[in-house]
């Protein structure tokens, strides 16, 4: 590792603390509007930020380039770590919460997009910690799509690192047809319109501006934070309706996105494979989960309809909005639930999970295999989306499918050492790794994580970071041969 | 299809069940335990419908076989056979409805050991020899038996023998398949005969060696009273262990050991590995039981047997310590889904295919940081084709599929979701009992369990026996295409 290498990216963690400077500046409104007396703390988490970033980047200001491919997992864990440092300070200062692991844990479900919450009285906290929460979903949701198009071709590494170096691989998405600042341009529009079209969409349809801006961040970041202890339960049919749209563009990758909004549906053609997957698994499981509301639980057709649909639609998303208390909903839909979020939405979207692409190449071989046991000479590609996908992407999709079984088996059994129950140990354990956010029993439905004893919310942080980062950022770090020279 | 040779070998298989029903019926008639018209009426079924399946439907079948059948045959044989295999328990009215019946068959024949019975000791002994057979019968594999009956079949019959036994294509005993499905058997019989002897010099029942000892050696893990083995002595709880652990061992390598080419043994990276996963298990089990309050002796002695029980999917527990900690339940759990050795009679994923896979994930991680280097795999100094690790890949991927879907048709019938994922793994694995299951509490009596989920746990024992390729070939469209 080169002493230049490290200097550019302590550069970029300072750009990044920038960023998060100025955003939490924007907390300072309704610190003002709603005097709710925390304007000195986060003015001085706000210069805090800004001063530590702004340093870093003007020290280092002319290391550009990183050469180093070590550097590139390494950048990435640093920097999400250092992001969720200094997102803490607004939460400590303010008095939101005096346990360094609680807020460590907040922040990180907020950077993650997760949506897992240590604060059982969200209602009770003072109006520019809510900002601030919601502020993390959207930057952290947006921080790791940027993440993705910018690393990857900045590094200039080949294909291969790309898809690990980067959050939401596997998608044929890598090949690059367009600059890497035109990219991040196109991203940061198409999310920008989109939150500023839902924030109108919410408030025309009659709901506060200060519910519908917080609302809408959580929900386009799939992240899941609400300012209300029931989460979206109490807003009207309607804005839920507009929510649910929300949270399903969150779930879809931003280059569909964008070819979507600007028209050129022509060019979408070779996407469409992934897309029908995921809208045929969306359908079977709102079919499943607004039947057995409606048949089980006695819910009338409209509301299960309703309950059903943006639940799903939650879940499939990673974003885990609360549209009723799911913990009392029938066994099966809480596990379907769930394991929906392992399914995760698109690759190159803000939502968590394995991501669809990947669930498709798996079942893929799968069939393969079949099929070869029938006739052993034949030599069966797996074809996506009309190409064949390389032996490298399949070998990357079963190695992170194995390595996230495998962090989600030890994140249940390490959380039942640390003395949580078991169905709650699946339930953190899912939804903190998929980014789903509420688990099952005390941590689900309206629930917070507030009971869960200090090691266990550690291990529920390392695991949304892990989750996040696709384990495989994460795990190499901890190999001896990262480190050693040479 | 040749459907005449589908009907033949199954026919074949039921008659040679109809000759085991005989050791039962003499059993019964000693003991004079009033089991003995049933049993002889059961016997007298299967002979009937395997002399019509064999020369009836099956004459002149033409003894080529090809890929297809070998999978119809799989399939056929597992499903008949048990369905048949569950007549002695209703005919002597021992368990009268035939949900129940039927599972306590399929969990014999696919070595599962869960058992809906709820005190076996009051069984008659008859049944209870038979209940026990059908475990040493299918340990091996059904197929096994058709290979070595039916010596004349042409074609394909590699996938027969690969069809319920796995990773066994790699290094057979012999060249023939016959020859060394002969030599399998020979030595299945003997450490079977080994193991009877060494329980009734221990000082147990013939009938009761008899039984734990074809429970041991099949890794089935059906035990002859409701306590597990509490009632034994020690000597009786050492052998088993040793057993159990034998058993975790491929059948083809303990041939190996027994015809002393032990370098074989040592050279043998897999049972390097199963001997090192032995030893780290136990030892992490005799710390977290000494840790809880148990004295030395109890926690090292309980913690060799149980895990013998678990890493060879027996099923086999005692009540041991009193206080079981969460950290001995997480090494079983770890250890149900590795299972024991390829080519043992247990189940679960299997070893080699784990050591594959560490080994791939090991060298995926420097390809990370070293992209242009180039690996192998490298096992028994043997290379892996890139090819057996998707193949690898895929089984494992379908395997938690079943465990995910599995526990999902259990909370269909009013499981929880904790022990839904419990259930289906102990029994896609084969592990049957186990003290995890029983301390995770709540009702996990197999008895107790509605009518839907027992039938749900009978389809993941057979998908765990048969390694789930072998079933779901036949289900897939490409199966059935007119060639």
């Amino acid at each position: 590792m080169k002493w230049n290498d490290i200097k550019a990216v302590l550069r970029l963690i300072g750009i990044l603390l920038v960023a998060e400077g100025v955003l939490m500046g924007f907390c300072l409104v309704p610190a003002v509007h709603f005097a709710d007396g925390t304007v000195a703390a986060i003015s001085i988490c706000t210069a805090v930020t800004l001063a530590f970033g702004g340093v870093l980047w003007a020290c280092f200001r002319r290391y550009r380039r990183i050469g180093d491919r070590r550097m590139a997992y390494l950048l990435v864990v640093l920097l999400w770590l250092t992001l969720t440092v200094f997102a803490t300070l607004p939460l400590l200062f303010t008095g939101a919460t005096h346990s360094i692991t609680r807020a460590f844990f907040e922040a990180m479900s907020g950077l993650t997009s997760t949506g897992a919450t240590v604060f059982s009285d969200v209602e009770g906290l003072p109006a520019s910690v809510l900002l601030w929460r919601s502020m993390m979903q959207w930057f952290g949701g947006f921080g790791i799509v940027l993440l993705v198009v910018a690393l990857s071709s900045r590094l200039g590494i080949n294909k291969y690192a790309l898809y690990t170096a980067e959050a939401s691989g596997a998608d044929n998405s890598g090949r690059r047809v367009v600059s890497t600042v035109v990219a991040v341009r196109r991203t940061l529009a198409v999310y920008l319109i989109a939150t500023a079209v839902f924030i109108a969409l919410l408030w025309a349809s009659g709901m506060q501006m200060w519910d519908a801006v917080n609302l809408t961040f959580t929900n386009i970041s799939s992240g899941g934070f609400s300012v209300n202890g029931d989460s979206i339960a109490s807003v009207t049919h309607l804005q839920q309706y507009i929510l649910a749209v929300a949270m399903l563009l969150s779930g879809v990758n931003f280059t569909l996105l964008y070819l979507i909004f600007t028209f050129r549906w022509r060019q979408i053609g070779h996407k469409i494979e992934q897309f029908g997957f995921y809208l045929a698994l969306y359908i079977l499981s709102v079919a499943f989960v607004v039947g057995s509301l409606h048949w089980h639980s006695g819910i009338g057709w409209s509301d299960a309809v309703r309950l059903g649909t943006v639940q799903t639609i939650s879940a499939l998303t990673t974003t885990g909005s609360v549209v009723a208390d799911t913990t009392l909903w029938w066994t099966p839909v809480c596990f379907l639930l769930l394991m929906l979020s392992v399914c995760g939405g698109m690759a190159g979207s803000t939502s968590g999970g394995l991501k669809i692409m990947r669930v498709l190449i798996l079942l893929r071989n799968v069939r393969g295999i079949l099929y070869n046991r029938l006739h052993p000479n034949a030599v069966m590609p797996i074809r996506l989306n009309g190409n064949v996908v390389s032996g490298h992407i399949r070998s990357n999709v079963m190695v992170i499918f194995m390595v996230f079984g495998l962090t989600l088996l030890l994140g249940v059994m390490l959380l039942m050492l640390c003395g949580v129950n078991a169905t709650e140990a699946i339930g953190a354990s899912v939804g903190c790794l998929t980014g789903y956010g509420p688990g099952l029993g005390a941590s689900g439905g309206f629930g917070s994580y507030a009971a869960f004893p200090s090691v266990a919310l550690w291990l529920c942080s390392v695991l949304m970071l892990m989750g996040r980062l696709e384990c495989m950022t994460v795990l190499v770090l901890l190999l001896p041969r990262f480190w050693r020279r040479g | 299809m040749n459907y005449r040779l589908v009907a033949r070998l199954t026919g074949m298989l039921l008659l040679l069940l109809a000759a085991a029903m005989l050791l039962p019926v003499a059993v019964s008639l000693h003991f004079h335990d009033g089991a003995l018209p049933g049993l002889i009426f059961s016997g007298c079924v299967m002979a009937a419908v395997g002399l019509l399946l064999r020369s009836v439907v099956g004459r002149g079948a033409s003894l080529e076989l090809h890929e297809r059948e070998s999978y119809w045959i799989t399939a056929s044989v597992w499903i008949v056979v048990p369905l048949i295999g569950a007549l002695p328990y209703l005919l002597t009215g021992s368990l009268s409805d035939i949900t129940d019946a039927v599972f306590e068959s399929v969990s014999g024949f696919t070595t599962t050991g869960s058992s809906v019975v709820p005190d076996p000791a009051r069984l008659p002994q008859g049944l209870l020899v038979w209940r026990s057979m059908t475990q040493w019968i299918g340990g091996l594999g059904l197929i096994l038996f058709v290979v070595a009956l039916q010596r004349r079949l042409r074609g394909s019959t590699l996938a027969l023998y690969g069809a319920e036994f796995s990773g066994t294509q790699q290094r057979r005993l012999h060249p023939k398949i016959a020859t060394s499905v002969t030599r399998l058997w020979g030595i299945y019989l003997g450490t079977t005969i080994v193991l009877i002897v060494l329980l009734a010099l221990a000082g147990n029942g013939i009938v009761d060696s008899f039984c734990l000892a074809l429970s041991t050696v099949s890794t089935g893990g059906f035990m002859t009273s409701a306590g597990g083995l509490d009632g034994y002595s020690g000597l009786t709880l050492g052998l088993i262990t040793l057993f159990m652990f034998l058993s975790g061992v491929g059948v083809a390598l303990l041939y190996n050991f027994f015809t002393f080419h032990w370098r074989r043994l040592r050279r043998n990276d897999e049972f390097i590995v199963y001997a090192a996963v032995y030893v780290i298990a136990v030892a992490a089990c005799a710390v977290s039981f000494g840790l809880n309050g148990n004295g030395l002796g109890v926690s090292v002695t309980y913690s060799l047997f149980h895990v013998a029980s678990t890493v060879s999917t027996c099923g086999f527990y005692a009540t041991g310590p009193s206080q079981w900690p969460f950290a001995a339940s997480v090494v079983t759990f770890l250890l149900i889904l590795s299972g024991a050795m390829a080519g043992s009679t247990g189940g679960g994923i299997k070893l080699r295919r784990l050591m594959t896979l560490a080994l791939y994930l090991r060298n995926y991680f420097t390809r990370m940081l070293h992209p242009n280097a180039v690996f192998t795999i490298r096992i028994d100094r043997q290379v892996v084709p890139s090819d057996y690790v998707h193949k690898i890949f895929g089984f494992v991927f379908l395997y938690i599929l079943f465990i995910i879907f599995g526990a999902f048709a259990l909370t269909l019938c009013g499981s929880g979701i904790a022990d839904a994922f419990c259930l289906a793994a102990a029994n896609i694995s084969n592990l049957g009992p186990s003290p995890l299951i029983n301390t995770m509490g709540a009702n996990l009596e197999y008895a107790l369990l509605p009518e839907g989920a027992k039938w749900t746990l009978m389809v993941l024992m057979l998908a765990g026996r048969l390694e789930i390729f072998a079933l779901l070939a036949i289900v897939t469209p490409a199966y059935w295409k007119k060639r």
